[in-house]
């Protein structure tokens, strides 16, 4: 090898620090490469130079396609050396220069005659640069070989064409599946590692044939298995084949045996595997999981940093499914805490954030402060979620958990990091009443120095309609008037909202809140005032607020508006989503009609392909419910007022996702959007004839009532025609009693007149044949007459109406197939909007609540307490709590569960 | 499978980086990533005390000998636990042909004879062998001992 030029009697030291390599450059070493086509070849020399090559690979230096075909062609040449460590060197270095396959050519005879040879290792090694750099039509010329050295008696032969089968699986599957004959053999080899190679690559060849790969276990689980990583395959297999035929049979689980025998194997990769598989099974039971749950304990206290991590990530896994299980390791787990591996320390605190009890969480709670300064923030952000949590598991230890948050909050930290925090204390905050106070508090301290306008708002928002309702909300005051002065307009206009709220709910602040918000009008700078996600902010900027809310709680002198509109003005949630408040407002023209506000469409519209799909919402800790589009309903508006038999039907109230009436694929296909006015139906048919060759004339659907009495029709109006391929409408309007929510079946034949279609022209000829076509019966139902409206914050919005319109009832449903499908089937049927996220529900709960809102035909606004529970025999009870604004309503909604 | 082997030296410079189905674009960004997680986590560590981290579905096990620090880097069938045998491989060959755990000045010299054993130990992300005795022979072309 090269040795740079340091002189014998120089430091030693610098000697040590010297690199063989130390100027080592691409154009040089190729030169050098040159001697590989010397007559006279030197191993030694060749060796150094193809060393110095791969340095240069390893680096991350790129041969040029030039460069890499003139070193190929030169390392092809050493073929003709005999020496063998040359030989070892020019294998690995074709491998590395993967030659493209016009130069493959060049060394397969060489390849070729050494897979023939009567050495072994040059055979094996043969094999994998030839399967490294083959194609498809020299792999069949080398089957043969191939198949044989699989059973070849030399271990590294057979290994090497084993492996070399994984590869050529991937890009030459039917040849390499013709092979499984000597795979299988090979499985049964005495040699480990041929073993460990056959079982991955017969599983790989059979892994799409079920009864194969359940034989496959089944024999070998009964057979010997020599290498642990061939055990862990099989472990993985024998998992695989349990999960696929759990469903069939019942009774002793198939297999669960011999995973429970591995956890007696001496090598701790099989012990760890059989444990991690028994965690995994579906619907483990305890008894099961005892032995597993046991080694992985031992595990925890291994020296070993890689069994602590397995184990601790298996547990954590475990303890989301069964706590209980777990809570045997907590003592090893507590240990783990301070571990330096910061991974492993934040495994082990979110396993025991989930497993621990209430006696145990202030010495937790401890520890985890002097570890929470060195860990990332995503770590950090786990170990906030696991904390809320369980915060709210225990309630009565809201003190230290909250006294954690509040430390934390005031340390470094990025935004998503702070905004968990600040989301998990007023989540706390609304569900632990005696939270609140020293909450709020930590919150405005937390203001007092943030860097995050977003939370800032969010914070100031939650802050006015919190604040005020406490004891003593004098003492908000400084924090909230502070941001007033020191903060960006954003936050400003924020801070003097909240002041007004403060204003219209204690009468006491009220005049020296006057003359906080009389200072905001001298406010300098709102220019770059900018829409945030907090609704209140469309009101306008600072000093436009300061002004706007002076009037309306009459700090200017003038005609005071009513107690109750103050505080529907501040207070009521924006009732209309935000999206489609702004496409109203961009479709306002300036003109003498001020803007309707209650013109903007108030339904959260989901997606207006099919009604089966319910929409889904990530829960939210702050702000407001997230809007939908409304495009649809304004076109359906636009196109109804347009036509004049149903001009007179007043103001579209709702109007349904399409429901389909045909199969798919059918002649012509037929869905129908149902319009609910409030003295009307409207049923607009949407046709397509799919047919070239047939042109559709006066399309009209006959509805039959009978099974809807309190429906008479009053108008229709047929489609004059309708070509191939081009959508059109019929519709049908019928009259039912005002403002009740009539129900009804309908069904419908599509009647109409159809011509034949000269293909070639396109033409229709004149005579035309009258024809019917059945479709499918449509329901008129009770979600039909709710508009699905959500409200920010449901306690607020519940707590607002009158108590004495509240109706309380309980109902059986039955055996359900689970809580989460009985939940969706109530909330479908009310067709109201799920609230604060409540309609997820988490796997195994056994009880849940489900918060809902939305708006009534006659615009009567509706809140739904839903509290399901169940019971060993998958029995369904739930309480259904109703307020609205009107009595009727309530009692109303409660016959829709009744009868539903 | 076996996505990345990587050696640096102390100062985070890179002696062999080998990636398999790994993205050309992505290479630069694991590189960096298993640097930094080296100058991190990797002061005061004894010679092949392993480390263990992980992300998303990826894991990595990473250790030091002497003065070179070695990364692999798996997912799905080669979780932690496989990686912790590869990498014992790893270390007890570049032990074996060194002689002792290496310097920088030694891992060099020895470079093409540890590329090698690479070679025997990690064929295109899978584990080929697995013992050092054997690895040894295997690299002079010699049978195992065991024919």
């Amino acid at each position: 090898m090269a040795q740079p030029l340091v002189k014998k009697d120089d430091d030693r030291d610098d000697e040590a620090e010297y690199s063989p390599f130390l100027g080592i450059e691409k154009g040089a070493v190729l030169q050098e490469a040159r001697i590989f086509n010397d007559p006279q070849l030197d191993p030694r020399r060749c060796s150094q130079v193809i060393t110095r090559l791969l340095y240069l690979l390893n680096q991350g230096e790129s041969f040029t396609k030039i460069e890499a075909t003139e070193v190929f062609f030169a390392v092809t040449k050493l073929f003709q050396s005999k020496d063998i460590g040359l030989r070892r060197m020019v294998y690995l270095m074709i491998k590395e220069l993967s030659p493209s396959a016009d130069e493959v050519i060049i060394v397969t005879s060489s390849l070729m005659r050494d897979m023939n040879s009567k050495t072994d290792m040059y055979r094996a090694n043969a094999i994998r640069v030839l399967c490294r750099i083959t194609d498809g039509a020299l792999l069949t010329q080398i089957e043969r070989y191939l198949k044989q050295a699989i059973v070849d008696k030399n271990p590294v032969v057979a290994s090497a064409a084993l492996v070399s089968g994984i590869h050529l699986l991937q890009t030459n599957p039917e040849i390499v599946k013709r092979w499984s004959n000597e795979v299988q053999e090979a499985v049964q080899s005495r040699a480990a590692l041929v073993q460990f190679h056959a079982l991955a690559l017969l599983h790989q060849i059979r892994q799409n044939d079920r009864l194969a790969v359940s034989k496959l276990v089944t024999s070998l689980t009964r057979g010997t298995v020599r290498s642990p990583l061939a055990q862990c395959l099989l472990i993985r297999y024998a998992s695989q084949v349990i999960k696929e035929s759990s469903n069939m049979q019942t009774g002793d689980r198939p297999f669960y045996d011999y995973l429970e025998g591995c956890l007696r194997h001496k090598a701790e990769m099989v012990i760890f595997e059989a444990a991690r598989a028994i965690t995994e099974l579906s619907g483990v039971t305890s008894r099961e999981l005892t032995p597993a749950i046991t080694v992985l304990q031992l595990f925890l206290s291994s020296s070993k940093p890689v069994l602590r991590f397995a184990a601790v990530r298996t547990l954590n896994k475990v303890a989301m499914t069964h706590p209980m299980a777990v809570t045997n390791c907590n003592i090893d787990m507590e240990s783990l805490i301070s571990d330096q591996n910061r991974s492993i320390a934040t495994l082990a605190i979110t396993t025991l954030l989930k497993t621990g009890n209430e006696s145990s969480i202030d010495r937790l709670m401890k520890q985890i402060t002097n570890f929470m300064s060195d860990i990332a923030d995503e770590f950090k952000i786990v170990v906030v979620e696991a904390i809320r949590s369980l915060c709210l598991k225990f309630p009565l230890k809201y003190r230290s958990l909250m006294n954690f948050l509040s430390n934390i909050l005031r340390e470094e930290g990025g935004f998503e990091y702070k905004k968990a925090i600040v989301d998990s204390i007023v989540i706390l905050i609304r569900d632990i009443p005696d939270a609140k106070e020293s909450g709020l508090m930590h919150l405005c301290e937390f203001i007092e120095d943030c860097e995050f306008t977003y939370l800032s708002t969010q914070i100031l928002h939650f802050l006015g309609i919190e604040g005020p309702k406490t004891s003593d909300p004098s003492k908000y005051i400084r924090y909230i008037y502070n941001r007033v002065i020191l903060e960006n307009a954003t936050v400003r206009a924020s801070a003097v909202s909240t002041l007004a709220k403060f204003g219209a709910m204690v009468d006491a602040l009220k005049p020296r809140i006057f003359v906080l918000l009389r200072r905001c009008l001298f406010d300098s700078d709102d220019e770059d005032f900018a829409l945030d996600d907090c609704y209140l902010s469309l009101h306008s900027g600072v000093r436009d607020r300061a002004t706007l809310y002076l009037n309306t709680l009459g700090g200017d002198g003038t005609v005071v508006e009513t107690d109750k509109d103050v505080k529907d003005f501040l207070f009521g949630s924006l009732d209309v989503p935000l999206v489609n408040l702004e496409t109203s407002l961009k479709n306002y023209e300036p003109s003498e009609e001020p803007f309707d506000f209650s013109s903007v469409p108030r339904e959260v519209k989901s997606q207006p392909i099919a009604e089966k799909k319910a929409p889904g919402k990530k829960p939210t800790g702050l702000g407001a419910p997230p809007p939908g589009p409304t495009a649809a309903i304004d076109a359906y508006e636009k196109l109804l007022s347009s036509i004049p038999e149903f001009s007179s039907f007043g103001k579209l109230f709702k109007s349904s996702a399409p429901v389909e009436l045909t199969e798919a694929e059918t002649e012509y296909a037929v869905n129908v959007v149902k319009h609910i006015f409030d003295k009307h139906v409207v049923f607009q048919y949407n046709c397509t004839n799919t047919i070239p060759e047939q042109m559709l004339e006066n399309v009209i659907v006959i509805v039959d009532t009978s099974e809807a009495e309190e429906f008479s029709e009053v108008a229709s109006k047929p489609l004059r025609s309708l070509p191939y391929d081009t959508p059109g409408q019929t519709f049908v309007a019928f009259e039912k009693p005002e403002g009740v929510p009539a129900v009804g079946k309908f069904s419908n034949m599509l009647r109409f007149i159809v011509k034949e279609v000269d293909p070639s022209t396109g033409e229709a000829e004149d005579d035309g044949v009258e024809d019917e076509y059945q479709l499918e019966d449509l329901e008129v139902v009770a979600a039909d007459y709710m508009l699905k409206v959500g409200v920010s914050n449901f306690k607020n919005a519940w707590d607002s109406m009158d108590p004495d319109i509240e109706r309380v009832d309980e109902y059986g449903l039955g055996p359900r197939e689970s809580l989460a499908e009985a939940v969706s089937a109530v909330i479908s049927l009310l067709g109201m909007q799920p609230c604060e996220g409540t309609e997820s529900i988490p796997s195994n709960s056994r009880s849940h609540t489900c918060l809902l809102s939305g708006v009534y035909i006659g615009n009567v606004k509706v809140l739904v307490r839903l509290s399901f529970g169940i019971d060993a025999q998958r029995e369904v009870a739930m309480k259904l709590a109703v307020t609205s604004d009107d009595e009727a309503v309530s009692d109303a909604i409660h016959e829709i569960v009744a009868s539903g | 499978m076996l996505l990345a082997v990587l050696f640096a030296n102390s100062e985070g410079n890179i002696l062999v980086e080998r990636f398999n189905g790994v993205p050309a674009e992505e290479r630069l960004h694991w590189r960096s990533f298993l640097v930094k997680l080296g100058a991190d986590n990797l002061k005061g560590v004894k010679n092949e005390e392993l480390l263990v981290a992980c992300h998303k579905s990826v894991y990595i096990v990473y250790t030091v000998l002497g003065d070179v620090s070695i990364f692999v880097v798996g997912k799905d069938a080669y979780d932690e636990l496989a990686l912790a045998e590869v990498i014992f491989v790893i270390t007890s060959a570049v032990k074996d042909v060194c002689g002792k755990p290496p310097t920088e000045r030694l891992f060099l010299d020895k470079y093409g004879k540890i590329c090698l054993c690479l070679d025997e130990i990690v064929w295109k992300g899978l584990l080929e062998n697995t013992e050092k005795d054997r690895i040894k022979r295997l690299i002079r072309l010699k049978p195992p001992t065991e024919v």
